[in-house]
């Protein structure tokens, strides 16, 4: 296998955007909220004046529209009624003027408009409920059985992996006085079990001119691919997958011979052939993929673990590159009167990366991350790039006509940081003179060192001790009561906050019957809670107490405070807390 | 002897009690006595004052209300406020930084200790201690206590009743005035009075004294009114060239935010008065501040050059070398500090660090032993720490954890502590202890990065990747270049993103 893997990290500045792009339009408040899968650009008025569609997901759960923008201006709006998956644009007939269709898939439906007005809704065949379920919903209208067997039944299947209908499940999780109603309410109805769309795409039916007529190729959540009939939309085959298609990518025509390469959401890349019933697998990725294009015979799929990773459709993985971010949105580009093709990344980090083949050719910076992106002919001009941004922008980039994308590898050669020398200090006289001495003295030192040394140990163990023996840590070491003490002070006085935390260091033991109590000179000070009961304390939670202190001097001094943890009926404290308070300020007249 | 001859003999002699004291009777004989009134303010005055120059502690108020703030973001190197722009020097990983975000100075002064807090939560979570407090305004903290304790010094009330002068009168006359004015503000604190005053007597000699001027400066300074008080000072400056004044202009550039003019001003007074190691000294610090270590080791060589018994500059330039890996330099500097005389915990404490480093063994401990015997409450853990430090360098766990321990009985909140025991928890084991000492380590101090990173470290190892990667982020806010905790970080990622 010949995979070659490279940073594109070196290159950028051989790569920058130097003028290659025409800024055409900005508009950072646009309001939109798409992806790549639901922009389009089609002359759908006949009028040589290419649209830009846009399938607007709104807030997420309202507000879903159907936007058409005739240069930067918007010239329509449809109302959507659930969350759109995909837009695509279709000739349906051989009627002149030559007006394409919009389909914009949603939920379990296709919509087409045409000349923007609704024209057809189809709806994917429903599938095979499991007669067991059927069965059962039987049973509880014919009030043969009550709603708790039925609880039990539904569960029971679904443990055992069956899929159930969107009914079913939503009954399973209802509260228990709640089942009856629901069953109530919807025994008389016939059981449907419906999928949803999760990716869209055209396929020429016949013909491969720009204008001839096209089937819509659709995946579903039911792990299945359709190929739609454009005249009477009818399902003209269905082929199965091993798990939910998310990216689709068609070529070929209906009639003669076509490819479905299609991204799964098992990571795995699959190849529909006609004729064939099943898919055959092709690749296997190491991470799931985030977009999915076609370059001549190769295949780009860009990885969640930024990576961009072609392959072969025989499943021959050619190269992979390193991204510096990880993607948001891929998009093929092709610009036929150049004969210019390649694959254009968005990454997270506001750039939008375009690769021929492996090498980096441009980069475009943006004000705001492209979630959405579309290159094609817009209004008369060829060469347009629409971009939307995460916070709702929209950007359109014309590409000069002057533009020549240089292709080559810009990352030859050692890197960069290979030749910048490290800043080591140089070794002064002084270090090799002390270091003559250390050699000539060795033994002198060494005993002089231990000597030293078994006096500190000493001292500190000593001191050490005399700390535990008061209880001056404010982290136990007594393996019993596993405990730690922090305690803030916050305020600017005269009145201040004191926080004490107190926290079980103990992998599993609770501790009980704590107190906490404060000592300090009461001439300075006035504690609110003096006594603070402490509730149990479960093992690795902080738990904070809190009490105010009042300082009562105005003489511009400051005490200690100790803060004691105790259990009850002991009078030696298991933790100290030692708080130096700060000065109070006092009242300032300036 | 005539009395009034001796108390200008004990005001000479810095004896201010004695010569207050011959005042008093002076001026009970009779109350007209100018000479002896005089006398007494300037000794009232002199007893409580500090060199204003010097201390400079910004208060809350001042921080986190600042409204001579221009641009919200600065260009990278030109503030004071966001000192990581303009690095040179040793990383963060080798010289450890303060609270502020900047590294630790060889020399503590007002405000290299406790940074500016980013939030209000921060601001008024009090310190340390008592010490580093930072007061709300600049206008309270160290004026108010002085000034308290002047009164407490008089009993039977003030001596000057600032109510009943009529300042006007007093303006007229330039030779009391200026001692009355003085005792106005170092003794009474009160700017108000004192700002009416000068502003009546520089009135009075036509605006043609620099003197009124520079204190007028000082006053409009401390009430928060920079502009006013760098007009002033620029005033004073045309009439007449001073050191101190330079030095009270870059002052007000400094509060301004204005590193690069305040420079700019020290570097007109240096084409003045050559070699002045007040105005060098002042760059130097500039430069520390901005975190650009280079050049402040430059001024501060400068410094040296004139005047080589100048503690700050000797610290500083001994901390540099100690930090860039050098520590037999250091060793050098420290020295000749004890030949000069300073004789304290924290010097003893650096000499044993740079004997450890600098492999002269056989004088480390004893050092130690002596920064222990000198030690007070507040330097005791950070002796202990450092001990704890060197008992890692020579393998020995046990004593490293005891010294540890003994670092966090003297002082509560030692974070660094409290992340070394965590460390030495790990090792041994103790995940859940480990856990607790190093999140009381990021409550304590949220500018170190290295609880951060050995809590995610923790995370990582027990499996809890969602801490682990949070914890790693935090680690790089305040380290952006932390080579391990990106490596952790980018780990994580390629784990999240594996299937």
């Amino acid at each position: 296998m010949t995979s070659q893997s490279t940073t594109s990290k070196d290159s950028i500045d051989a790569t920058r955007d130097d003028g290659k792009w025409l800024s055409a339009f900005y508009d950072p408040v646009a309001s939109l909220y798409t992806f790549s899968q639901c922009i389009t650009l089609s002359d759908i008025n006949a009028d040589g004046d290419n649209k830009l569609i846009i399938a607007d997901l709104g807030t997420g759960s309202y507000q879903m529209k159907l936007k058409v923008y005739k240069g930067t201006n918007l010239v329509s709006e449809n109302t959507l009624i659930d969350l759109p998956t995909g837009v695509a644009t279709f000739y349906m007939d051989q009627n002149e003027p030559r007006t394409p269709a919009v389909a914009v898939a949603s939920g379990p439906y296709m919509y087409v408009y045409k000349n923007l007005r609704p024209y057809f809704k189809f709806t994917l065949p429903s599938l095979e409920i499991n007669p067991l379920e059927q069965d059962v919903w039987n049973q509880v209208r014919d009030e043969r059985i009550d709603v708790g067997v039925l609880r039990e039944m539904l569960e029971g299947m679904r443990a055992e992996g069956t899929s159930l209908t969107v009914r079913s499940l939503r009954f399973i999780q209802l509260q228990a006085e709640d089942l009856e109603a629901f069953a109530n309410q919807y025994k008389h109805t016939p059981l449907k079990k419906q999928t949803v769309i999760t990716s869209l795409g055209t396929m020429k039916k016949s013909l491969a001119e720009e204008d001839a007529i096209s089937c819509l190729v659709l995946g579903t959540e039911s792990k299945q691919v359709y190929i739609l009939d454009p005249e009477a939309f009818t399902v003209l085959s269905t082929m199965n997958l091993p798990s939910v298609p998310v990216f689709l990518n068609v070529s070929g025509l209906y009639d003669v011979e076509f490819r479905i390469i299609v991204a799964c959401r098992n990571g795995n890349i699959y190849m529909l052939k006609r004729g064939t019933k099943n898919a055959r697998s092709c690749i296997e990725l190491n991470s799931q993929p985030v977009g999915l294009e076609r370059m001549g015979k190769n295949i780009v799929v860009g990885c969640m673990d930024e990576t961009l990773q072609c392959y072969t459709t025989k499943g021959k993985k050619l190269w992979t590159i390193k991204l510096p971010a990880s993607i948001t949105s891929m998009e093929n580009v092709d610009h036929k009167s150049k004969g210019f093709k390649a694959v254009m990344v968005a990454l997270s980090n506001c750039e939008v990366h375009i690769y021929k083949d492996k090498y980096l050719v441009n980069i475009i910076k943006t004000e705001d991350i492209v979630t959405g992106m579309k290159f094609g002919r817009f209004g008369r001009e060829d060469a347009s790039l629409i971009m939307t941004t995460k916070g709702g922008g929209l950007i359109v980039k014309i590409l000069k006509r002057t533009a020549v994308f240089e292709e080559k590898d810009a990352t030859a050669g050692p890197p960069v940081s290979q030749n910048i020398k490290l800043n080591v200090p140089k070794k002064t006289k002084l270090f090799v003179d002390q270091t003559m001495r250390e050699r000539e003295h060795c033994v002198s030192m060494h005993r002089m060192f231990q000597h030293d040394l078994y006096r500190l140990r000493l001292d500190a163990a000593r001191s050490y001790v005399k700390a535990l023996e008061t209880s001056m840590n404010p982290v136990s070491t007594n393996t019993t009561e596993p405990l730690k003490l922090s305690a803030q002070v916050q305020g600017i006085g005269p009145t201040f906050k004191l926080t004490v935390n107190l926290q079980n260091t103990s992998i599993s033991t609770a501790s009980f019957n704590l107190l906490i109590t404060f000592q300090f000179d009461d001439r300075l000070y006035n504690i609110h809670k003096t006594y603070i009961p402490v509730p149990m304390l479960v093992p690795g939670l902080s738990y904070a107490f809190e009490t105010f202190v009042d300082c009562l001097s105005d003489k511009g001094i400051s005490d200690t405070i100790k803060v004691f943890v105790l259990r009850q009926g002991r009078s030696v404290p298991i933790i100290t807390a030692m708080i130096s308070m700060p000065v109070s300020e006092t009242m300032v007249v300036v | 002897m005539d009395p009034m001859f001796l108390a200008y003999s004990f005001f000479r002699r810095r004896k201010f009690e004695q010569c207050v004291n011959l005042c008093t009777q002076l001026l009970e004989k009779n109350p007209y006595d100018q000479a002896a009134w005089s006398l007494k303010t300037k000794a009232l005055t002199e007893q409580v004052y500090v060199d204003e120059v010097e201390m400079d502690e910004e208060g809350i108020a001042e921080m986190l209300m600042d409204d001579n703030a221009i641009a919200q973001i600065t260009r990278p190197g030109t503030s004071l406020k966001k000192p990581g722009t303009s690095q040179s020097g040793p990383s963060q990983g080798v010289r450890p930084m303060s609270q502020s975000g900047r590294p630790l100075s060889g020399f503590v002064r007002p405000g290299t200790q406790s940074g500016r807090p980013g939030t209000m939560e921060q601001a008024i979570k009090t310190p340390r201690t008592a010490h580093t407090a930072r007061p709300v305004t600049s206008a309270s903290g160290r004026y108010v206590r002085l000034g308290t304790a002047s009164m407490l010094s008089t009993p039977d009330g003030p001596f000057i009743n600032l109510a009943r002068l009529n300042f006007s009168k007093y303006a007229q006359r330039p030779n009391l005035a200026k001692t009355l004015f003085e005792y106005i503000l170092y003794h009474e604190n009160d700017v108000r009075n004192a700002l009416e005053l000068g502003a009546l007597a520089t009135e009075a000699c036509q605006f043609k004294d620099w003197w009124w001027k520079v204190q007028l400066g000082k006053c409009f300074y401390r009430l928060g009114l920079y502009r006013e008080a760098e007009r002033q000072f620029k005033s004073a400056m045309n009439q007449m060239d001073m050191v101190d004044t330079f030095l009270y202009l870059a002052k007000v550039y400094v509060r301004l935010d204005q590193p690069l003019t305040a420079v700019e001003i020290f570097k007109q007074g240096l084409e003045k008065f050559p070699g002045e190691t007040a105005i060098l000294t002042g760059i130097a610090r500039i430069y520390e501040g901005l975190n650009d270590m280079e050049n402040t080791v430059k001024y501060y060589k400068d410094v040296l050059h004139y005047d080589n018994m100048h503690v700050e500059a000797i610290a500083c330039i001994g901390t540099n070398h100690f930090y860039t890996d050098q520590p037999e330099v250091a060793l050098k500097f420290y020295r000749r500090l004890l030949q000069m005389g300073v004789h304290n915990a924290e010097l003893y404490n650096n000499l044993g660090l740079c004997c450890f480093y600098a492999q002269q063994y056989d004088m480390t401990l004893t050092c130690f032993e002596r920064a222990l015997a000198l030690s007070t409450e507040e330097n005791a853990s950070d002796v202990w720490y450092n001990i704890g430090h060197i008992a890692l360098g020579i393998g020995d766990s046990n004593l490293a954890y005891q010294c540890f321990r003994l670092a966090l009985t003297n002082n509560n909140d030692h974070a660094e502590a409290y992340n070394n025991l965590g460390v030495l928890e790990l090792r041994k084991g103790h995940l859940e202890q480990a856990r607790a000492f190093f999140q009381a380590s990021t409550v304590l101090s949220p500018h170190m990065f290295e609880p951060h990173y050995n809590y995610a470290v923790l995370s990582d190892r027990v499996g809890d990747l969602q801490t682990s990667f949070s914890e790693a982020q935090k680690a790089l806010t305040s380290f952006p270049d932390h080579a391990d905790s990106k490596d952790l970080l980018k780990q994580l990622k390629q784990h999240f993103s594996l299937l």
